[in-house]
């Protein structure tokens, strides 16, 4: 997505993302950003929290109307939870067993393969 | 007030995939990264300002497996050219065919990834000028080639094709 925000961007249109991987899209560049500490799959506010969500987008807006240059990040201020702990959990092998590490593995090797078959077939 | 603890910052996910590839013997992945980044000032007021939606989450497809809330990753679900579809209304797309975070989100209120039904609204309520007639589907696939040659060419396309004055990408 960082990609085609440049992308858009460098041709005349301008762009912002709502996201949660922080490092990952500062690390590509982008021009607007609008951050939400909150676990990947919920860029657009927390679940079944209008509040949340109107907050989010309204966030998102107004980096896109104001944001001075690129590389334009702002964080919103909503926590997803006062304790910090889910942060330690995203893909933490330090946290998972042997026997969850090898399923890991299988699974990561069978959505490869589901994902080159369909490529192929030009789906 | 006492300091926040020292794991309370955004999830380090690069630094925790290089770990996570490494110990299950995947080669590294390598990030996109470039020191230059464009900028294009918004040309007009957001209220005179029509707007793209471009989101990575994909419709729900019957017949291809569980796509519902806390659905393991399905890639079987996961799509491989842009499309396209109306913002009039408010589609089913999902997120089972990307890596979100499986432990602590259940995925299942779709507006906390795709805003579609709010942006409706601020249309309404004026702070947005208008949609643009159709929102786009942005493929996830790993190849940084592809989506700079053609995904990314192919949605600058669409978006002007409906007179995109600006555009929201929300990716999962």
């Amino acid at each position: 997505m960082s990609l085609t925000a440049r992308h858009l961007e460098a041709n005349g249109l301008p762009t912002v993302i709502m996201g949660c991987a922080k490092d990952i899209v500062e690390y590509c560049g982008v021009p607007r950003f609008l951050f939400s500490d909150f676990p990947l799959g919920n860029s657009a506010g927390r679940p079944f929290d209008p509040d949340s969500q109107a907050l989010t987008l309204e966030l998102a807006l107004r980096v896109l109307e104001t944001a001075p240059a690129a590389r334009t990040t702002v964080q919103s201020p909503l926590r997803w939870r006062d304790d910090a702990a889910w942060k330690l959990d995203f893909s933490n092998l330090d946290r998972m067993t042997p026997e969850q590490i090898a399923e890991r593995r299988r699974e990561f090797d069978e959505i490869k393969a589901i994902a080159r078959a369909k490529r192929e077939s030009g789906a | 007030m006492p300091f926040a603890a020292e794991h309370d910052v955004p999830i380090p996910y690069m630094q925790r995939t290089r770990d996570y590839y490494e110990r299950l013997g995947f080669p590294p992945y390598r990030w996109a990264h470039f020191a230059a980044v464009p900028f294009t000032p918004l040309a007009r007021p957001l209220a005179h300002t029509r707007l793209a939606l471009i989101t990575t989450a994909a419709p729900f497809q019957p017949g291809v497996g569980d796509q519902g809330p806390g659905a393991r990753y399905n890639a079987a679900a996961k799509f491989y050219q842009v499309y396209s579809d109306s913002t009039e209304t408010v589609p089913d797309v999902r997120i089972s065919h990307v890596g979100y975070d499986r432990i602590h989100t259940t995925a299942e209120d779709p507006r906390t990834w795709f805003p579609l039904a709010a942006l409706q609204a601020l249309v309404k309520q004026g702070r947005l000028g208008a949609l643009t007639p159709r929102f786009h589907g942005a493929p996830t696939n790993r190849s940084h080639r592809v989506t700079i040659e053609t995904d990314a060419p192919e949605l600058l396309r669409r978006c002007r094709e409906d007179g995109a004055e600006a555009a929201l990408l929300v990716p999962t």
